[in-house]
């Protein structure tokens, strides 16, 4: 092979790209800011990061199959009231924890059944639950907010095993697992073919409902697990967990190359993606010291991600 | 035609049934519920959504979305603030005023562009637009609230004509302008065949860019609209404005039977789901639930779509299968 025709096959232009940003957004900040590159206030400062990025792994594979979920944020406020609630009426954590997953994986199904069962559009069913969620959380509790977990609990989220928070590792293995699965199982190459081209998959034989149905019921379980990691970080339980995580989380998703239409991304974009916002939010937040602005720099960094894409490639853009 | 399957049907005589039942109900137990004063204040809580909302059809009927009507009222409410306050730049409000109204028809028109000649999806472009605008309005107000708005402007908008706020008057006026761009104008045909078929409409040559521009700039001039009739009924204009509208307008939308795929749709239909959603509150607290039970208000939102989007589908299929048939 000629270097060109490498060149030309060459499939991480967008993780390059990506990487390219990180390095220089580092740089200005480190030049700006030299405290900021330290590497123990970085992982300190990681910490609110772990819960949205453990969601994004799931938004990744639902947005590949041209799917969407806008409800992964209300949900995270449902299990907190669910985790809140049976902690409070049975004293037992590992019940809650079982709860709070258990209350993210119906609410994912209930998703999940309206998606694939009745056929309808992804938008506009998590968007119903979305109000759905919050707002039954928001009736359930009154308003109430639980803590008093118990110090052993706050650990989960606050530990640290050789200096590196425990979400972290939660976090890698999940990426890990997820990479392998959507790049070496079947299924996994089954929901590239669902974005692409669902009718074509569907007669392929592929059973897309039950692929779909499953994500979006996975992607309530992990809601529910990234309230557990959320819950413990505050030590608080309370109906507005997770509120506006939706944004971010499409927003890293997108921006790490996974088209919004379906059949293109992958786990490692999405985690330069979530590396670059988190990045980007620290350095705005430190160096402006202005919450608002971070807001207005993310929603245009989601709008300008696939703007850029479309007017850097638009053959490829699919209509 | 049996009266079950009229009634799964036609939005309308669902809708219309439905809040029968509501009002007929929470009469039965609190008879003010239907007092000359409380009807009057229902219909003034329901005119902005009811403005907003003829826009936002507009945009779903051509098959895109918006969901960024909430924070752009906030923007505006804003900037309309910083412009006419006493206590600010003190611009006569007959400037401000359109002023606020351009801007917003502005905004709109870049939501538009970006969808339509930036291909990003709208949900994208307003999923955006939605965080930006709301972080530009904090940034804008630097957390403080703005007040002292001319004397004038509250009582119009409090007070108005005819026993009326302005804001029921602008409403009116807005419905029966879009009522006839639907029904009776070439354009209001020409947003429902974009919707329903993008490739046929190109081949009879319609031009899918402007009637989509022009959907998504009259969305941003009607919540400019709504801003200038509606806000200043408030003491002070507060950065939290029109925080949950956007979903509100939208479950109007999909709850009044417009297809969210585009192309079908009625406006009494979007109307009666602006009544009822706006209706849920006030009922809730004439049945005497208190505090705990508006909490609920959300959760019950949430529920109307999901049982209009259900209804709809099955509705559809069924008339899939009746094809299927002949």
């Amino acid at each position: 092979m000629t270097f060109k025709e490498r060149l030309r096959t060459f499939r991480w232009w967008h993780e390059l790209g990506l990487v390219i940003l990180i390095i220089g957004l580092l740089a200005v900040a480190g030049t700006l800011m030299p405290r900021f590159l330290d590497l123990k206030s970085q992982l300190l400062l990681s910490r609110h990061i772990w819960e949205m990025a453990i969601l994004a792994l799931a938004i990744t594979l639902i947005i590949i199959t041209g799917g969407i979920d806008l409800s992964v944020g209300a949900a995270m406020g449902l299990c907190a009231v669910a985790f809140g609630m049976t902690f409070q009426y049975t004293g037992s954590l590992v019940l809650s924890c079982v709860a709070a997953m258990l209350t993210g994986g119906l609410g994912g199904a209930v998703n999940g059944a309206l998606i694939s069962k009745i056929k309808v559009h992804p938008l506009i069913v998590t968007l119903a639950t979305y109000a759905a969620f919050r707002g039954i959380a928001e009736g359930l509790s009154q308003g109430v907010s639980y803590s008093q977990f118990g110090e052993e609990f706050s650990q989960i989220a606050r530990g640290k095993w050789f200096g590196v928070p425990i979400p972290a590792y939660l976090f890698l293995a999940m990426a890990v697992a997820c990479a392998v699965f959507l790049s070496k199982t079947p299924t996994g190459r089954f929901i590239y073919a669902i974005g692409h081209n669902e009718k074509a998959a569907r007669f392929s034989g592929i059973d897309v409902d039950r692929i779909k149905f499953w994500l979006y019921a996975s992607s309530g379980m992990l809601a529910g697990l990234a309230t557990l990691v959320y819950v413990s970080r505050f030590d608080t339980a309370k109906a507005d967990a997770g509120t506006g995580f939706e944004l971010e989380i499409i927003t890293a998703v997108v921006v790490g190359g996974t088209s919004i239409f379906g059949g293109r991304g992958n786990i490692a974009g999405t985690v330069l993606g979530l590396l670059l916002i988190h990045e980007t939010r620290l350095f705005v937040g430190r160096y402006w010291q202005m919450d608002e602005l971070k807001s207005i720099i993310i929603g245009a960094l989601l709008i300008a991600s696939i703007l850029l894409y479309r007017i850097l490639s638009p053959k490829k853009g699919r209509e | 035609m049996n009266f079950m399957s009229r009634l799964l049907r036609q939005r309308e005589y669902g809708l219309t049934a439905v809040i029968l039942i509501i009002g007929a109900s929470v009469a039965f137990i609190d008879t003010g519920f239907l007092a000359a004063g409380n009807l009057k204040d229902l219909i003034i809580r329901c005119a902005p959504t009811a403005i907003v909302a003829c826009g936002v059809m507009l945009v779903v009927l051509t098959g895109e979305i918006d969901i960024s009507v909430g924070s752009l009222m906030a923007l505006l409410a804003a900037l309309m603030g910083m412009m006419i306050s006493e206590t600010r730049m003190e611009i006569s409000m007959w400037l401000g005023l359109p002023a606020t109204l351009l801007l917003g028809t502005l905004v709109g028109a870049f939501t538009g562009a970006l969808v339509t000649l930036g291909k990003v999806p709208s949900i994208i472009v307003t999923l955006g637009l939605l965080t930006a605008l709301r972080g530009l309005t904090t940034l804008i107000m630097g957390g403080n609230n703005i007040d002292g708005l001319p004397d004038g402007l509250g009582q119009m908008t409090k007070y108005g004509v005819l026993g009326m706020p302005i804001s029921v008057w602008t409403a009116i006026a807005v419905i029966i302008v879009t009522g006839v761009i639907i029904t009776k104008t070439a354009l209001g045909r020409r947003l429902f065949a974009v919707g329903s078929s993008r490739y046929s409409a190109k081949m009879v040559g319609l031009n899918e860019t402007r009637l989509k521009l022009f959907a998504f700039a009259y969305t941003g001039f009607l919540t400019g609209l709504a801003t200038v009739v509606d806000v200043p009924r408030l003491p002070k204009i507060e950065a939290g404005i029109g925080i949950g509208f956007e979903l509100l307008v939208i479950t109007c939308v999909v709850v009044g039977g417009v297809s969210i795929s585009g192309g079908r749709g009625k406006l009494r239909g979007v109307l009666l789901a602006v009544l009822l959603m706006t209706m849920i509150r006030p009922a809730l607290t004439f049945m005497d639930v208190g505090e705990s039970g508006e909490k609920w208000t959300r959760a019950i939102q949430g529920m109307f779509i999901l049982l209009a989007v259900i209804t709809d589908s099955i509705v559809q299929r069924r008339r899939k299968r009746r094809l299927h048939d002949l």
